[in-house]
This record gives C-alpha cells, sequence and structure tokens, in this order.
C-alpha cells in the first residue's frame, strides 16, 4: 500500500508538541501533532508504502519498540486519511 | 490639512448632507454623507480630529446613512449606502449612528485584501503593536478602550491589517464600540472618555462609541511592527492571568479570527505563519481593567520603551 498527500503542503513547525498543516488541496489548515506532523512532512516529499514510512518513522524516534511505533503510525494514517490529507493506492 | 473640527457649523452640515466630507482614516478615504441629525452629531463628537481628505482625493468607500423617501421618514427607518447601493435592510433612525460604524466596518471587512486581516484590537506603546483577536463579548472593545485612556494607542478596535510577509501592523484608527454594561464601564473608569450617540436595542443591545484618536500620533499611518498576539477574556469568577500560549495553537485561533486567512490561501498561510513566529502569544484573563493594564505595561518587550 502506497500513501501519498493530495498536495504539497505547507507545515509550520515552532518545535512545540504540535505543528499546522496547511493542505493546497483542500485549503484548510489543521493543527496535527508533531508526529503526524512528520508522517505528513515525509509523504509531501514522495508517495511511500507503510514499510518505508515505518522505517522512515522508526528511524527518527528514540523507540526500540516496533509494536508501539506501527500502532501510532497506522492510527495516525487512518485520522489524516480522515481529514483527507493523505490517500492511499 | 485641515480637520473637520475646522468647519463652520453651516459648512459640515452643508457638506454632510450632500455627500462632501472625505476623511483620511488610516489608509483609506471613507466619504460620509447624511441627513440625519444624530448621524451629524456623532460625526462631530467621535471625529472632530480627523484629516479632511481633499476634493481630488482618490475616495476608497462611499458611505451614506440616509432617510430617503417620505416612507421612511414615516416609518421612522433609515439606510446604510455604500455606492449609493443598500447591502441591508432599513434600521430605525435611532440606531443609525452605530450603523454607520458597523458599516464602515464591514467596507474593511469585506472589500480589502492586500492585507491579512484579524477580527482584533490593535494598540501601541513606543514602536511596539500589540494585536488583540476576539470574538464579540471577550472584552477586547472593553480593554481596548481602557487601554487608549492610560496612555496606549489605539491603532484599531476591529481590524488587524497585516502586509503579508511582515510582522507589521497598518493603522485604522477609528471610534470604539461598546456594548451594554461596558459603556458605563468605560465611562466610570475615567471622566476622559468621550462618547458619541447611544443607539438601543440593536442586535447587539446597547451600543455606543468611543472617541479613539486620544493621542498626539494617532493619525501617523506609518505601519508599526507587531510584538505580541494576546488573546484577551473578560471572566468575573476567574484567577485574572497573563500567560504565554504556544504559538501553533496561536496560529489556528488567530486564523479562525481573520477575515480572510482562507481566501488568501497560501498566501494567507505564509502571511501568518511570519506574524506568529514573530509575537509572543499570550491569554489574557482578567475581571479588572487596571489589573489588565498593569499586565499589559509590564509585557517584556515594552520595558525598553516607557
Amino acid at each position: 500500500m502506497t500513501w501519498r498527500t493530495h498536495s504539497k503542503g505547507q507545515l509550520y513547525d515552532a518545535n512545540e508538541s504540535t505543528v499546522v498543516y496547511f493542505d493546497a488541496y483542500s485549503g484548510d489548515t489543521h493543527l496535527l501533532t508533531d508526529f503526524a506532523g512528520f508522517v505528513v512532512q515525509q509523504l509531501s516529499r514522495q508517495p511511500l508504502t507503510t514499510g518505508e514510512l515505518m522505517r522512515a518513522v522508526a528511524d527518527s524516534v528514540d523507540s526500540d519498540d516496533i509494536l508501539d511505533l506501527e500502532e501510532a503510525l497506522t492510527g495516525v494514517l487512518g485520522e489524516l486519511v480522515l481529514l483527507d490529507i493523505l490517500t492511499r493506492d | 490639512m485641515q480637520l473637520l473640527k475646522q468647519l463652520a457649523p453651516d459648512e459640515f452640515s452643508r457638506r454632510l448632507s450632500q455627500g462632501d466630507m472625505p476623511l483620511r482614516i488610516g489608509p483609506y478615504v471613507y466619504n460620509l454623507q447624511s441627513n440625519l441629525p444624530g448621524v451629524a452629531a456623532g460625526i462631530q463628537t467621535l471625529y472632530p480630529d480627523f484629516r479632511l481628505a481633499g476634493r481630488g482625493d482618490f475616495v476608497d468607500y462611499n458611505v451614506a446613512l440616509l432617510c430617503r423617501n417620505t416612507v421612511q421618514r414615516l416609518r421612522g427607518e433609515a439606510e446604510f449606502l455604500f455606492d449609493m447601493k443598500a447591502p441591508f435592510d432599513p434600521i430605525p433612525i435611532g440606531q443609525a449612528y452605530a450603523f454607520l460604524e458597523w458599516g464602515m466596518n464591514w467596507c474593511v471587512s469585506l472589500h480589502t485584501n492586500e492585507y491579512l486581516k484579524l477580527h482584533a484590537a490593535v494598540v501601541s506603546r513606543g514602536e511596539s503593536a500589540v494585536i488583540m483577536p476576539g470574538t464579540p463579548g471577550a472584552g477586547k472593545s472593553t480593554l481596548c478602550a481602557a487601554l487608549g485612556l492610560s496612555g496606549w494607542r489605539i491603532l484599531s478596535d476591529e481590524h488587524a491589517m497585516i502586509p503579508p510577509n511582515t510582522t507589521e501592523v497598518v493603522p485604522l484608527c477609528r471610534p470604539v464600540g461598546l456594548k451594554n454594561e461596558s459603556i458605563e464601564v468605560i465611562r466610570s473608569f475615567s471622566a476622559d472618555a468621550v462618547l458619541g450617540p447611544v443607539s438601543k436595542e440593536t442586535h447587539k443591545g446597547v451600543v455606543a462609541h468611543m472617541k479613539a484618536d486620544l493621542q498626539p500620533d494617532s493619525h501617523d499611518t506609518k505601519h508599526l511592527r507587531a510584538r505580541a498576539m494576546i488573546f484577551p477574556r473578560y471572566a468575573r469568577d476567574e484567577p485574572q492571568q497573563l500567560s504565554p500560549r504556544r504559538r501553533t495553537d496561536s496560529f489556528i485561533l488567530a486564523a479562525y479570527h481573520s477575515f480572510n486567512y482562507s481566501l488568501l490561501c497560501e498566501t494567507g498561510f505564509e502571511a501568518m505563519k511570519t506574524l506568529i513566529e514573530n509575537v509572543d502569544c499570550y491569554d489574557l484573563v482578567y475581571h479588572d481593567l487596571d489589573w489588565a493594564i498593569r499586565a499589559m505595561d509590564g509585557l517584556p518587550f515594552l520595558q525598553g520603551e516607557q
């Protein structure tokens, strides 16, 4: 499964626990967790498979618990699809 | 340049009734017209120190508050007109002055998109401006009026106008709209408060406007640098506090308070980002105006300016 953003949106990251994401596809602005912001940022650069995304996430966070990361990523991907920021094919 | 108060009473009345009253208000020229004595009295009370534009100067907004015919006269109604078109239903003559001010706000809210516009009061001390967005009833106008009566300059009670990709605010000083209890609160706060006509039973309740150009530099058109964004909230039963808030939350809340953030799309996002990352953001919960003013006077970036 490959994930992609609808548009090359713009991110405002103030080094807080949340980021602001502007989706040029919908014109909507979202307040996202920094984790969701990281996922969106990765997918704004290029479409990624779930495995590629998981590796990018694992490289960026300080956690050995891969199961927790997978669960968190699955949850965030689902939320981003619901917000119509991401699509999958 | 001639000030409105320098017009002789007869000339003032004649020019206002003929629609020959072009006033310089911030970066704009509003040309006013009215045949209603209450509106004339309000303009004389609240705008005497505004400059008249020249006869050949470009007029941005042609606005009028007129009782246009016998039927309206018999009904005691008047109309707000923009370029001689009526965008709203007629209103009772007793509410005419409030409607003139709201109509003048509407002109800017609807028609100017060269700036990122927030629904906010803006005040300044020295060269530093503070933007105070707020929903109606949050207490921003009351606080704005009290700050104006305490040495702060009022840049606007309604619109923070920010040229995209700057941290500047464009001054647009006009009277401060006060509602219901706020009118007496401000009357009690300072004997220097100059209030215009009181409009009763409007959709916002009782409304009166306060003269806002109280400082020698009130009519300067130079843009000022925004240093803080403060979200005021009047709360009678809560502890008073001025507390920092996150920039990302503030971004979303400021966008909510914007007239045209969504309309500007990427330009709006970039403009808001530039603004938010260069101002300090705070929540201000207050129920005592003196306390709130002390809190504002104590803002860190102002300490070198006072």
